[in-house]
């Protein structure tokens, strides 16, 4: 009896690794995409926080002569280029245009108040719309430089020679910061959303083209009904078929979660600081975790595809229906990805939800274990569900003979 | 020897725009459509059955219950004294089943298949290396034997087809229209070879709608129209009961004939 399941998995798995559609989504995307992708995103960000933090900001000073030390200090800092531009009227379109990256205006009124000791306000013109941006970060640093080293000469004129003193009278009250978040619970609340989200497209992905393929297609090529009149259980077909599925799902979403692993343990060591302490902390316990709720989910996944494709009468009408279910898969393992959604027992009810943000309490090393093995175990009655469902599916004739 | 017990199979209707404008079919009883009703025949050990009937008699669907894909609404077939319906497991070892639209997986070779077939129906990896040696050679298959499927000819395709019906060595093998878009060469082999496993003593069950193979072949014709038996009988009283010395006139006379019975 689990001769013919055996049987039939190495016959269909000889198929499925000839098929190069199904070897593509199985094993090329998984292994390449996530290096791939983070690559490209860790190479951008480095190298666009590097060009904001070097790039020489050109800009435009007007009322030089009212404060010119402050000009001054602009010019003798390293990165920053005076552009000449004809009016003060002109600053927004300048910087508009790429002209200027800032526009710097000195009210008349500036001088008089500084030397009599009161507060003097310049404007800043900037544009804050990229993310990366580092105007601001870097002019206001040089601007208020300048006028910390006027604050302590007006302290110590006031009586406040030390800096101590000075210090407790500009700041009287402290913060002594004790965050209970580490750092990587922090990274882990800002990436560990789009990595289950990786997983588990890749997942049904995987399944998706066999899926099609030992159902539909059995029924398309004319080979079902020669495989029904074989003395064979309808249930050990549904059988080895759910594990060759099973399997290419399972591979496609391992292989993605192993290619993030090796890309931690390599890449990760080139980064430093903090990124890397976190990097460093995610164990190799987490990733088999990781990989467990995987399993169940491949489970579902397969055999959910293989009792909508073998509804279907040709691959065509197959991924039609494959379509809207990707869209039913995409769903919850998107809205884990939503800020407010937190792993709680309500959302631990929620198939494909719930994997996806234990997926993400497991990188920011917060998982409840209880919850964990809920959900694991939820999964697998859900996966049973779906495969006892398959079984009695295939036993009907309006399925597999459908006009 | 086959025997076929009063076999009726309904499936439930679909509705059909129109349907209550048109007359109602004789098959048609309330919500249900038969597609089998009330057939009995039977057929001796080593002896050709022609199943024959216009296109949607339910000559397929017989086909199909008698080889256990669909299980009968009411009567039964057996094999021997074998059930179709107790026993599926025990009647599938028995048949071969042999149709024009039956595909080949692609992507495995010829070799690959068969022996996946062999294996299915439970036979020793020697045995199966034995049967395929004497079915490759038999057939002419060994030049292609380790190709895959999709390079085939489509007359080797039917080769690799009836390898596949026979690796379990039937003795009751079924065609379902064999012939059916093949060559006359092909078709010629096809007949050959139902010509041998009658000689080897196999009981064969033929659905075609080609009357020359049938007068060729067949020592007793069965007439399915619309779902209901309406002949049974030898080539010879087929010819005598209409008096017509063609086959196709002969068929045609006795189709029309059981529709006058049915309005009658």
């Amino acid at each position: 009896m689990r001769l013919n399941i055996l049987t039939i998995y190495l016959k269909e798995m000889r198929e499925v690794l000839r098929d190069r559609k199904t070897l593509i989504f199985m094993v090329v995307l998984p292994t390449l995409v996530v290096p791939v992708l983070m690559n490209i995103m860790i190479g951008f960000i480095v190298r666009a926080e590097k060009k904001a933090q070097t790039e020489t900001l050109t800009f435009a000073i007007f009322g030089a002569e009212h404060l010119p030390d402050l000009a001054n200090a602009f010019s003798e800092e390293k990165g920053f280029e005076k552009v000449d531009i004809p009016t003060q009227e002109a600053i927004a379109s300048a910087i508009e245009e790429n002209k200027i990256k800032f526009g710097l205006v000195i009210p008349q009124a500036s001088r008089e108040q500084f030397e009599s000791g009161e507060q003097v306000t310049v404007h800043f013109h900037y544009n804050n719309a990229s993310v990366t941006s580092k105007v601001k970060n870097r002019a206001s640093k040089v601007i208020y430089e300048f006028g910390e080293s006027y604050r302590s000469e007006r302290l110590a004129g006031l009586g406040l020679d030390t800096p101590q003193e000075q210090e407790h009278l500009l700041k009287p009250v402290t913060i002594e910061e004790h965050n209970t978040a580490d750092m990587r619970e922090v990274l882990g609340e800002r990436v560990g959303g789009m990595l289950p989200y990786l997983f588990i497209i890749f997942c049904f992905m995987g399944a998706m083209y066999p899926a099609i393929d030992l159902g539909a297609g059995e029924k398309e090529r004319g080979t079902l009904e020669t495989l029904l009149l074989a003395p064979i259980r309808r249930y050990q077909i549904v059988l080895g078929k759910f594990f060759v599925i099973f399997t290419t799902g399972v591979t496609a979403a391992l292989l993605c979660l192993t290619s993030m692993g090796v890309m931690l343990a390599t890449k990760g060591k080139e980064v430093t600081g903090e990124l890397g302490e976190v990097i460093a902390s995610v164990s190799v316990v987490d990733l088999v975790l990781i990989a467990a709720m995987l399993i169940p989910t491949a489970a579902m996944f397969a055999a959910l595809l293989l009792s909508v494709s073998i509804y279907a009468k040709s691959f065509k009408e197959a991924s039609a229906y494959c379509g809207p279910l990707n869209f039913l898969v995409i769903m919850p393992a998107f809205i884990a990805m939503l800020p407010m959604v937190k792993l709680d027992w309500y959302w631990a009810m929620v198939p494909i939800t719930n994997i996806s943000l234990a997926i993400k309490e497991l990188i920011k090393g917060t998982m409840n274990y209880g919850m964990l093995i809920a959900i694991l175990g939820s999964s697998v009655v859900i996966a049973g569900a779906f495969l006892f469902f398959c079984t009695r599916w295939f036993e009907r004739e309006a399925v597999l003979f459908r006009k | 020897m086959i025997e076929v017990d009063r076999l009726s199979k309904s499936f439930r209707r679909h509705k059909q725009k129109g349907k209550s404008r048109r007359q109602k079919e004789a098959r048609e009883g309330g919500k249900l459509f038969y597609a089998v009703h009330d057939v009995s025949f039977r057929a001796e050990t080593g002896a050709i059955l022609g199943l024959l009937g216009p296109n949607g008699a339910g000559k397929t669907t017989l086909l199909r219950i008698l080889s256990t894909a669909l299980k009968p609404s009411n009567g039964t077939a057996r094999f021997d004294g074998v059930d179709v319906v107790e026993s599926p497991l025990e009647v599938r070892r028995r048949i071969g089943f042999l149709s024009d639209n039956t595909g080949l997986y692609g992507r495995l070779t010829v070799r690959e298949m068969i022996e996946y077939y062999g294996k299915l129906h439970g036979l020793e990896q020697a045995k199966i290396d034995e049967r395929m040696d004497e079915l490759f050679g038999l057939l002419e298959m060994t030049s292609f034997a380790d190709k895959r499927n999709d390079s085939l000819s489509s007359g080797m395709k039917q080769k690799v087809s009836i390898a596949r019906t026979l690796i379990h060595d039937p003795e009751v093998i079924m065609f379902d229209e064999p012939t059916t878009g093949l060559d006359v060469a092909a078709a010629e082999a096809i007949l050959k070879f139902i010509e041998s496993c009658k000689a080897k003593g196999k009981t064969v069950l033929f659905c075609t709608h080609h009357m020359h193979e049938v007068d060729r072949l067949c020592d007793f014709v069965v007439i399915l129209h619309k779902g209901r038996l309406c002949f049974e009988g030898s080539i010879e009283q087929m010819r005598s009961e209409t008096g017509q010395t063609h086959l196709d006139k002969a068929f045609l006379t006795l189709i029309d004939s059981s529709e006058v019975n049915h309005a009658a």
